[in-house]
This record gives structure tokens, C-alpha cells and sequence, in this order.
């Protein structure tokens, strides 16, 4: 065998290795969450007869309820997050608008613990008579969502070349209408995968949902969480309850790998 | 200006709210740290100055929670660094089934973290999990979360996670090196390894070090590991800081004392980012 030969077996055992572990867990849960409580027992059990006692038990425990308020969440979030921070980031991109300031606070704003933050959240929903509802759920994953959206944004508005804009502002529309339809066009694909991504990071959460809404404004995560504390481990019902979590943000996730890295890094690398 | 009416008019909504979701919360985040509020109170609280700070400062448990998470993100972060290269390099020479594999193996990522949490609690109990399951085949008896062991496991559960998030900045990197240069030196016949070594990781460093400070970062705010398998324990080995935070506020009811102990974290956290980019400066100017 020659060297590079031995290079490529290692290179492919190793893929191999690192596609197995990441597939093992996720397959096993979906195995897990068709057995009977008896089949659980028994780890190695490949073949068996699927079983939909688990699924029934977690569509008709809330769990749809649940997701259907983290995507409320997750949608509100974006949305707002998209709007206001698509206009800031275009503007901090071609302006340099607020200076250094707003520019930083926007990456600053990413490595704020959560843990501080979320108390005054609390007092906060407590004070106005709002927790255990989404409203507070909501202004908490601004906090992050938005900062990070921005940040993806202010990357993909400064690929943009500025002659664009200037021939619009030649051709007679306002600085406003030639950001709507012509600038922002260019930066669709951008704007898309920063909405799927901060969706992921809101639909994901579960340390400001726990503690500003952990009774029957639950959302998906602290319903997952749930099948844990309160009534033993239902492993059979957690692994549907997992599935459903997991399934929609995987598939998304498929559409803005390549996005990604130019967001994350603020457009200095890209794919 | 127009122009200036236009921008300040385009940044507004951005810079308002931003004020209202993180700056207002900041502040009174710092306004909660020097008073005595618990959740259970009526009434306004007390100011008692720096008393949670001293207080935080002098709390073995604190700084015990800091050790651990700081053993925890080394153990993590350096794991997913190393195996994040080497699948990283393998990955960019793929050719066969290129964007599916790199969609699979970059799938952990964007799971909801309570959901890995659980699952690998489930995988791992030492009654109905697989991999226990297996070692007790093959002999071996190892108790995942066990004293001594549930740190690392929970390391390796981050690991598990967040090694493609390295992976997907590292190919990155790694697409965005100048080829020639590597060309350059295989036909002067230089090694593989003499290559990775001399010209591709010096080549890399900037992205290595973004992406080293990013998992660091993240990987400090642990929280969903802990609270879905071990709850701090065994004894008090697995709480980390967020999760120590997260007792003193809610179980405890002491959001004072529990802002105060943010604030800390916080500053330690900027401290380290600031000497991070120091460095990175410094290596730049040489």
C-alpha cells in the first residue's frame, strides 16, 4: 500500500466513524419511541413489531400545543427580528449609522450570559402580571435573536456593491424605495438564512422559557424537558416527544449550511 | 442632511430596541445586584451596596462552579478542536456524496440541546442504555455518571453537539486557503504532516482562533446538559456556573445575590475576550 492510500482509508474510516456516532443516538430514539415499556428493556433489540402507544401518549399530552407556541414564539421573534434588523444593518453597513456602537453591541450582545438577563425579565413579568404567558418568552429571545440576525445581516449588506444603489437613486427613487427594491432583493438568500437560523435559536431555547413561563404557557423545550421531572423518565414518550422537537429544525438546517458561515463570521469568510 | 435623516431613521427601530431587550435589562440586571430581592418579596427591596458581591466572592460553591465549568470547557472545547480538524480535513476532500455527507455530520448542531441532554441520559443509563449495554459485553463496567466521570461525560455529550459547529468553520477556513502555496510545497516534495503543520494551520490560525473563542463562549453558558441528566451531581461536581446561577435564582428565590454572581461571570467572560483579542492583535503586527 502506498502512502496516500493509507491516508485515504484513514480519512474514510474516520468519516465513517463521525457519520455512525452522529446517526447512532438519533436512530436509537426513533427505535425507542416505537417499542412497549417491556421492549425498552432490552437495548439490543433491533427487530421488533413497531408500537404507537408512545406517540399517542405525547400527541394527546399538549406536546402539539406546545410546539405550536414555540413556533408562535420562534416566528414572532424573527419576523420583528428581520424587519427592524434588516433596516439597521443596511444602514450600519452602508452608513456606518451609530457608529462603532451599534456595531459592537450587536456582537456583544452574543456573549452575554443568559444568566444575566433573565431575573430582570422575571421581576419584570412578575411586576406587569405576565408570566407564565409568551409575551416575556418573546422579549427574551429578542435579546438574542435579534443581535444575531443583525449581525448576519450587516455581513451580507456590505457584499452588496454600492453602484446598485446609486443608479437607482439616479433613476428617481428615494433612498427608502431603492433599499426595499434594490437592495434588499440582492440580500434575500441572506435574509433567509439568518430567519432560519435565529428560528433555531429561539425554537432551541430552554433556559428563558423554564423560568419565565414554566406552567401552561410551556413551550417545546420545557415540555421535552418535563417528560424528565415530573412523572418518572416515559422514555418511550420523551423519544417521540425528542423526535418532534428535532425533525423541523434538522430539515431547515439542510437549506442554510452554506449561508452560515458567512453570517456567523460577519460576511470576513465565506463558503 | 437627508442622507443623515435617512440612516438615523433606518437605525432607530434597531438601536430602540435593542435598548429595550438587552440595554434595560443590563441595567436593572445591575440594579437587582446590589439590592437583597427575593422573588417572595413584597415591597421594594433594600439596597445593601456591594454585600452580594463580597458576598459571591467569599461562597466556596461559586468559585467551585467556576472551576468546574472552566474544566469542563477545556475538556469540551479541546476535544471538538481536534477531532473538528481531522474531520475537517477529511471532509474537504470529499468527493463522493459530498453534500450529504457534510449536511449529516453537521446535523448535531441544530438540535434543541435538552433533547441531546436527554437522550444521551438514556443512551448512557447504566440499566436500559445501549452503549453500557455493550461495554457489559465486552467486560467493562463504567458507571457514566458516576463520581469522577460525570463531568467528562457531559464534555463528551458537548462534544457529540458542537464538533460540527467547529467542522462547518474550519472547512470554511480551510476552502478560503490559497492553493497555491500548498501546491508549491508538494512539489518540493514536502509530507503531508510537514505540510498541515507549516502551511495550512498557520494559514488557518485566524479562523481557529474565532472559532476556539465562539465554542468557548458557548460552551460556558451550559445549562441543558446538567439539568436534563445530572442536576448538579454527583455531590456538587457537575454544576456548572449557569446552572449554580439558575438554583441560587429560582430554586433559592435569591435573584439578588444571583444577578451579582452574573455580573461576575460576565466581567470574567470580557476579560477573556479582551485578552484574546490582544493576543490575536499582537500575533498580526509581528
Amino acid at each position: 500500500m502506498t502512502r496516500s492510500s493509507v491516508v485515504t482509508v484513514l480519512r474514510v474510516t474516520l468519516l465513517w466513524a463521525a457519520g455512525i456516532s452522529v446517526l447512532f443516538p438519533i436512530v436509537w430514539i426513533a427505535l425507542a419511541s416505537l417499542k412497549t415499556p417491556e421492549q425498552l428493556n432490552d437495548p439490543f433489540l433491533i427487530a421488533f413489531t413497531p408500537n404507537f402507544a408512545s406517540w399517542q401518549n405525547v400527541l394527546s399530552s399538549g406536546i402539539l400545543g406546545a410546539a405550536g407556541r414555540s413556533a408562535l414564539v420562534a416566528l414572532v421573534t424573527v419576523g420583528i427580528s428581520v424587519v427592524v434588523g434588516s433596516m439597521g444593518a443596511y444602514a450600519i453597513a452602508r452608513y456606518r449609522a451609530g457608529g462603532t456602537l451599534t456595531r459592537f453591541g450587536m456582537l456583544a450582545a452574543q456573549v452575554l450570559p443568559p444568566a444575566v438577563l433573565v431575573f430582570p425579565f422575571l421581576t419584570m413579568a412578575y411586576a406587569l402580571r405576565l408570566t407564565d404567558t409568551l409575551i416575556p418568552v418573546i422579549f427574551s429571545h429578542l435579546s438574542f435573536v435579534l443581535p444575531v440576525v443583525t449581525w448576519f445581516l450587516i455581513g451580507f449588506f456590505e457584499a452588496v456593491p454600492r453602484s446598485l444603489e446609486e443608479q437607482a437613486q439616479v433613476d428617481g427613487l428615494t433612498r427608502f424605495t431603492a433599499f426595499r427594491l434594490v437592495v434588499l432583493p440582492q440580500v434575500y438568500p441572506g435574509i433567509g438564512a439568518a430567519a432560519i437560523f435565529g428560528f433555531t435559536l429561539s425554537w432551541n431555547d430552554l433556559f428563558y422559557g423554564l423560568i419565565l413561563a414554566p406552567g401552561k404557557a410551556a413551550i417545546l423545550p420545557v415540555a421535552i424537558a418535563g417528560f424528565n421531572t415530573f412523572r418518572g423518565v416515559q422514555i418511550g414518550s420523551m423519544s417521540a416527544a425528542i423526535l418532534i422537537a428535532v425533525v423541523p429544525v434538522v430539515i431547515a438546517s439542510f437549506f442554510i449550511q452554506r449561508k452560515l458561515v458567512q453570517g456567523i463570521s460577519g460576511g470576513a469568510v465565506k463558503f | 442632511m437627508p442622507s443623515l435623516r435617512f440612516q438615523h431613521g433606518m437605525v432607530a427601530p434597531l438601536a430602540a430596541l435593542f435598548v429595550g431587550v438587552v440595554g434595560f435589562p443590563l441595567g436593572y440586571a445591575a440594579y437587582l445586584s446590589v439590592t437583597d430581592y427575593k422573588l417572595t418579596d413584597r415591597g421594594a427591596p433594600n439596597l445593601v451596596g456591594a454585600d452580594n458581591y463580597v458576598a459571591a466572592f467569599s461562597d466556596g460553591a461559586f468559585w467551585g462552579a467556576f472551576g468546574t465549568t472552566a474544566l469542563y470547557v477545556l475538556v469540551a472545547v479541546g476535544l471538538e478542536l481536534v477531532i473538528g480538524l481531522a474531520i475537517a480535513l477529511a471532509l474537504q476532500k470529499q468527493r463522493w456524496a459530498k453534500d450529504l455527507t457534510r449536511s449529516m455530520l453537521l446535523a448535531p448542531m441544530f438540535i434543541t440541546p435538552i433533547a441531546v441532554g436527554l437522550t444521551f441520559r438514556f443512551l448512557l443509563n447504566d440499566q436500559l442504555g445501549a452503549i453500557p449495554a455493550m461495554l457489559d459485553a465486552i467486560g467493562v463496567e463504567y458507571d457514566f455518571f458516576g463520581p469522577g466521570r460525570a463531568l467528562f461525560t457531559l464534555a463528551f455529550i458537548d462534544v457529540w453537539q458542537w464538533t460540527p459547529f467547529m467542522v462547518l468553520l474550519l472547512l470554511a477556513g480551510l476552502e478560503s486557503i490559497p492553493k497555491e502555496p500548498l501546491d508549491a510545497a508538494r512539489l518540493d516534495g514536502a509530507s503531508g504532516l510537514y505540510v498541515l503543520r507549516r502551511i495550512t494551520l498557520p494559514l488557518l490560525a485566524p479562523v481557529l482562533v474565532v472559532a476556539i473563542l465562539l465554542r468557548c463562549l458557548d460552551a460556558m453558558k451550559v445549562f441543558e446538559y446538567v439539568f436534563a441528566t445530572t442536576r448538579g451531581g454527583p455531590g456538587t461536581e457537575t454544576e456548572t456556573l449557569q446552572y449554580f446561577i439558575y438554583q441560587t435564582g429560582i430554586q433559592f428565590f435569591r435573584l439578588g445575590s444571583a444577578s451579582s454572581m452574573a455580573f461576575i461571570v460576565l466581567v470574567v467572560v470580557l476579560a477573556v475576550i479582551v485578552i484574546a483579542f490582544r493576543r490575536m492583535e499582537r500575533t498580526k503586527s509581528r
